[in-house]
């Protein structure tokens, strides 16, 4: 599994020269600004300093860019925390115990918890690709259509396990989401629902759609709000308090490990990636917790899964990068960008060949990650001056900061237009209990689904008993209906041991 | 008998209008995309996930139906799932959404400065600020961050009036 020789030839590349190490507090810096401004996202930040790296060897290029995605990777969390607003979309499950945790006064804790699993994730991330990357090349070449379906229908039914107080809203808002998440121009060319609208052919926008959803409408909601944080003793910006955020991280190594596991395989799938991932791990951790009832209103395991998943996606993503040639997503395309800026094409060739390269990118990203724990310290610190700021300021200037966001994302008025018509969606779809995050996640997922249900369809020509050609497929079908079963079943246990208390307690009370 | 024994009286029903009205827009949007995607073509790689899908999210919204009707007795129920309507909060989120939408809307027409400008101090005080001088300053202090800022972050230029 591991080549000494390149490993030591790895670390004699990174210390013979100090050049490739000044990049990475620089990136760093500028992946957690980026990644905590909303609608700026973790592949804008780095495309925008692509071309610096023009001007770097290779080596320290890569290292300056993989340190912005790190950064970025965290960054994300930041407003997802403190302004129920996801930086980038893999931050869409931090939002969903962080926020209530920072309306509750936690902020500094919840915002502790986020970096140590951050940093831990993104550390046992690279680790595990160390181990792991030929191994993981292995796997995602079998993946087809089919097995991508199932991994999406899988993100799919976790709306049922992420539904607020009604089963059948949540179900409806994810359904709901999937549809919006089809409109436009599908896989085969046909057009749908654009009601003649151009930007439409491409589908509704969905970073916009997303801060719309979740950040927008809250923001309305709070109207009659003086300060995020009501009471005036909690809104304390308090360093104790952060550092015990991230000792408490360390006290769910299981939670830790499991995220990060989910999250460098869900990684390593080229299109799904860490906005799948985190979902994936918050609902694997709720299901598993004694205290699942909990999630929601601000247990800092939640924040754990979800940032443990989404930090070590990154380590998933690079192992199909650097295996394969295959970006995961827009980040990782990013990079490849730069491998063909400096000739070098990325794939199972280069692997072969430059190990020692593989090898001395997967040690610089381990310095990063532990060096993002101090630089991200600093970095949570000056942020969480937010909770300060009295609502009435804070309202209108995070409308606007998203909708220069919104329409930094296209350079057109799609963006803010979008944002609006969903702002008010969301607002009425959470003053009537329906879980806003179902239609976030049925948007991200709609054309995942349809478009690898139609390639299913073509290869299989409609015959159902494709499906048995495919063990993958039906063994990650298999694994989503035992997940689903153990939750119902762990569900109607727990329904059952309360109404069980609550007979015990009406019969002491008489 | 205690009051929460008393059984509920038949025909009193509270209808939760807000939440009735956000079930028929999805709907409405459903029906509609659905048979938008019908009239594009019957094909099956057209239909094969919106069909299914929209069919499913309507016997979904039939079975949310019954929860915007509730009876009388259930009232500690329904107020926890629908909030009381308090006219005055519902004139002020309506308000700055609406300043919102217009912004949005008036960005290339009115520059992004302009708009950004005077939709801070609409929001300010719709939001409860009073004082017309934090209005003005914090409203110009912005607009100035926020446009050089994000002017020397993003690629693409946005329009401006004044700056």
């Amino acid at each position: 599994m591991l080549d000494l020789t390149a490993i030591g030839d790895a670390l004699s590349i990174l210390s013979s020269s100090y050049i490739a190490w000044i990049y990475l507090i620089p990136g760093l810096l500028i992946g957690l600004f980026f990644g905590a401004m909303p609608g700026i996202s973790i592949t804008m930040a780095m495309a925008i300093f692509l071309p610096l790296t023009l001007y770097m060897d290779f080596l320290p290029a890569i290292i300056f860019l993989t340190s912005i995605y790190t950064g970025a990777g965290f960054g994300g969390s930041v407003p997802a925390v403190l302004m129920n607003i996801p930086g980038t979309s893999s931050a869409v499950a931090t939002t969903f115990d962080g926020y209530p945790m920072a309306r509750q006064g936690r902020h500094n804790q919840a915002l502790g918890v986020a970096l140590a699993s951050s940093v831990v994730g993104t550390l046992s991330s690279y680790i595990l690709l160390l181990f792991l990357i030929a191994p993981v090349a292995a796997v995602v070449l079998k993946m087809g259509p089919l097995e991508m379906f199932a991994i999406a229908t899988w993100g799919m039914l976790l709306l049922g396990a992420l539904a607020g107080t009604s089963l059948w809203r949540g179900l409806l808002a994810g359904v709901f989401g999937v549809l919006l998440g089809t409109v436009g121009m599908n896989t085969a060319g046909f057009v749908r629902g654009t009601m003649g609208v151009p930007w439409l052919l491409d589908g509704i926008p969905t970073i916009p759609a997303m801060m719309g959803l979740l950040a927008a409408s809250q923001l309305l909601n709070l109207i009659n709000t003086h300060y995020l944080i009501e009471d005036e003793a909690d809104r304390k910006i308090s360093f104790t308090r952060i550092i015990e955020g991230v000792k408490l991280a360390f006290q769910y190594p299981t939670i830790i490990f499991r995220g990060a596991t989910i999250g460098v395989i869900i990684g390593a799938i080229p299109g799904v990636g860490s906005s799948i991932s985190n979902l994936i791990s918050y609902a694997e951790t709720k299901r598993n917790a004694p205290d699942s009832d909990s999630f929601g209103q601000g247990n800092p395991k939640g924040v754990i899964a979800a940032e443990a998943a989404n930090s070590s996606s990154e380590g998933g993503a690079m192992a199909t990068m650097l295996a394969l040639g295959i970006p995961g997503g827009g980040a990782t395309a990013i990079l490849l960008a730069a491998f063909a800026m400096h000739n070098i094409v990325g794939g199972p060739s280069f692997i072969g060949n430059n190990k020692d390269i593989v090898y001395a990118i997967i040690f610089s990203n381990f310095a990063q990650a532990i060096l993002l724990l101090f630089v991200g310290l600093a970095f949570v610190y000056a942020a969480s001056a937010v909770v300060r700021v009295p609502l009435r300021f804070l309202i209108p200037s995070v409308l606007v900061v998203s909708t220069f966001g919104s329409y930094a994302i296209e350079g057109s008025l799609s963006g803010p237009i979008t944002l609006v018509i969903f702002s008010v969606i969301g607002w009425a779809m959470v003053r009537y209990h329906y879980p806003v995050a179902a239609v976030v996640v049925g948007l991200l997922l709609g054309s995942l689904l349809e478009q690898n249900l139609i390639r299913t369809w073509q290869i299989s020509r409609g015959d159902l008993s494709y499906a048995l050609e495919r063990p993958g497929a039906l063994l990650i079908f298999a694994l989503m209906l035992l997940s689903i079963g153990i939750t119902s079943f762990s569900v109607w246990r727990r329904r059952r041991r309360a109404a069980a208390e609550a007979l015990t307690s009406e019969e002491i009370g008489s | 008998m205690k009051d929460h024994d008393t059984p509920p009286q038949s025909g009193q029903r509270r209808i939760d209008w807000g939440h009735l009205a956000l079930l028929l827009l999805i709907c409405g949007v459903v029906v509609t995309y659905l048979l938008d995607a019908r009239a594009t073509s019957l094909k099956i790689n057209n239909l094969l996930l919106v069909e299914p899908a929209a069919i499913i999210a309507l016997i979904l919204a039939a079975f949310v139906l019954p929860q915007c009707f509730r009876r009388k007795s259930e009232d500690g129920d329904a107020a926890a799932d629908s909030p009381p309507e308090n006219w005055h909060n519902l004139a002020k989120v309506a308000a700055l959404a609406a300043a919102f939408g217009a912004f949005a809307l008036s960005l290339e027409v009115a520059g992004f400065d302009v708009a950004t400008f005077l939709f801070v101090a609409l929001g300010l005080y719709i939001c409860g600020e009073r004082k017309l001088w934090v209005i003005a300053l914090f409203s110009a202090v912005f607009t100035l961050v926020i446009v050089y800022g994000y002017q020397m972050l993003v690629p693409y230029p946005f329009p401006l009036r004044i700056l």
